[in-house]
């Protein structure tokens, strides 16, 4: 045999022999690597994606991301609506990490872009009140669809599933998918107190009074009394009120404990 | 080469005469003060910073000088320091005296593997004292946030470094497999930059070629996760806080993976070399 044709095959067997050894040796250390990245561990499509993008850019895909954000940021500006429903999608795909990218621009998806598709089809007198219902509901699930993506990534976000109870309440008058959000946002580490509150008011609007007394109670034992946002007080005055609309008597009211 | 035996010492000295080579080349101070900008600079790049906490947005612009510059580094200083040898024909003066092959090609690759050194200290210095400073003047104006003590963790960030370091190792063998048969030294720093491409994308090769239906596929993608190293590995450090340190266990591995691959690299080197006609 051709001594090139040798000295090949050696060099590939002892490098693959090499390095089936190398990764038996990092094989359990990798997997633990992928597992704390979640980009890693997304759908096929998803993950090739962010694999792409952290082997392209490494540390410098945060960077990356602030330069195509301020990109959007200008071309938010002039109401350049390709470029910015371009790059809302483009600037969380490139770096997912901060929830920042992810709120801002579901925001901007839910709240900017059908007034401008709106001026875009001849302004807000010229077009039919049935299609400016059809475009923001249109936004607000390309919105809530970004907020999914985002949870993907940051499955214990409060914020996230706050924005999307918000653009299911407002953009969507879905009160009963607002109240589910809300629920889900207040039972995260570190939610704020408020979407606990926005809960129980979502179950009084849809009729729920008895679940929404219930819920009342529940969180107000935990609600620190120093600590203004808790506004405990307001609690207990919500649960009154719902005591009274319930007709709860008196014996079986609820007793804060002191 | 016979009648010497392999001299530890001549190594050694190929290796030291190859640092002082690379120390005087224009190239290592291009990428060196390119990279320490960067990673100073970053304090400014900052206002531009929207998403990320500030000091990991500065932790990220240090890793990534250090994996960039430090690759673009290891890939033109081994290449030019090894084929340099042969294009101006020293190679020849040298392995004339009493020095064998191997000796030559170990201490061109502990030459290089010094350098990667230099630029990984210089740069884990320069980003640990911005760290340090932005820290101090973060935890003065919001001492709130810093009611438990410092957040950077600087034994990760020697960490982050070290592993940085290792991967320009490996880096170095594969670059050193190249040359050791490279004509060129523009076929070199060429087939480097492929190599360090393939080795960045290996583990989502490897991926991709493993959720195919094809037999031929998945046998590519066991090819190519063997015979490249997976770069994606040295990231293993890349955060900031303690309790992002990785696991002790882990790094051993890391570090074993590292020097298997850039032992093999290494040996390859030699065994092409040897029977190279000069």
């Amino acid at each position: 045999m051709n001594s090139r044709i040798i000295a090949f095959v050696t060099i590939v067997g002892v490098q693959a022999l090499a390095g089936a050894l190398a990764n038996r040796i990092a094989a359990p250390t990798w997997a633990a690597q992928r597992a704390r990245e979640p980009a890693l561990e997304l759908p096929a499509g998803v993950a090739a994606g962010q694999g792409a993008t952290l082997a392209m850019l490494g540390g410098f895909r945060g960077l990356a991301a602030d330069a195509a954000w301020l990109e959007l940021q200008a071309a938010w500006e002039t109401r350049d609506l390709a470029a910015t429903d371009t790059l809302v999608r483009l600037v969380p795909a490139i770096d997912p990490r901060p929830v920042y990218f992810w709120l801002n621009g579901a925001r901007i998806v839910a709240n900017d872009l059908p007034a401008w598709r709106i001026e875009a089809e001849g302004g807000y007198a010229a077009v039919p009140a049935a299609r400016h219902e059809e475009i923001e509901r249109e936004q607000a699930r390309l919105a809530l669809a970004q907020l999914d993506r985002a949870l993907a990534f940051h499955p214990h976000n409060a914020e996230l599933r706050i924005e999307r109870a918000n653009i299911e309440l407002v953009r969507l008058g879905d009160t009963a998918a607002a109240a589910e959000d809300y629920r889900r946002a207040a039972e995260q580490p570190g939610a704020p107190y408020y979407a606990a509150r926005l809960h129980a008011e979502m179950l009084r609007r849809l009729g729920r009074r008895a679940e929404a007394l219930a819920w009342l109670v529940q969180i107000h034992p935990a609600l620190p009394r120093d600590e203004p946002a808790a506004e405990a007080e307001l609690v207990l005055a919500r649960i009154r009120a719902l005591e009274r609309e319930l007709g709860v008597p008196a014996e079986r009211s609820y007793r804060p404990a002191r | 080469m016979s009648g010497v035996p392999f001299s530890p010492r001549r190594v050694g000295l190929i290796a030291q005469n190859t640092l002082r080579d690379a120390a005087r080349q224009k190239l290592f101070h291009f990428f060196l003060l390119l990279a320490l900008a960067l990673v100073v600079g970053a304090r400014w790049l900052r206002d531009f910073n929207f998403g990320a906490p500030e000091l990991k947005f500065l932790a990220d612009c240090g890793f990534g000088a250090m994996a960039l510059f430090g690759a673009a580094l290891m890939i033109t200083a081994t290449a030019q320091l090894f084929c340099g040898e042969s294009e101006s024909r020293t190679v020849e003066t040298v392995l004339a005296k009493p020095v064998w092959r191997a000796e030559f090609v170990l201490g061109k690759f502990l030459g290089a593997i010094a350098v990667a050194a230099i630029f990984c200290v210089t740069l884990t210095v320069a980003l640990a004292a911005v760290l340090w400073w932005r820290e101090g003047e973060l935890a003065r104006d919001y001492p709130e946030a810093f009611a438990a003590g410092r957040q950077v963790s600087y034994a990760n960030l020697w960490l982050a470094g070290w592993l940085h370091w290792l991967r320009l190792v490996v880096l170095g063998g594969l670059v050193l497999l190249v040359a050791s048969y490279a004509r060129t030294q523009l076929f070199a720093v060429a087939m480097g930059f492929l190599v360090w491409a393939i080795c960045q994308f290996q583990a989502l090769a490897h991926d991709a070629y493993a959720r195919s239906s094809s037999a031929a596929a998945r046998a590519v993608g066991a090819g190519i996760a063997v015979l490249f190293p997976n770069f994606q590995l040295f990231t293993l450090a890349d955060g900031l806080a303690a309790a992002d340190a990785p696991p002790v266990l882990a790094v051993v591995r890391v570090t074993a993976y590292a020097l298997l691959y850039a032992a093999a690299g290494a040996a390859l080197a030699i065994f092409s070399f040897r029977r190279r006609e000069l």
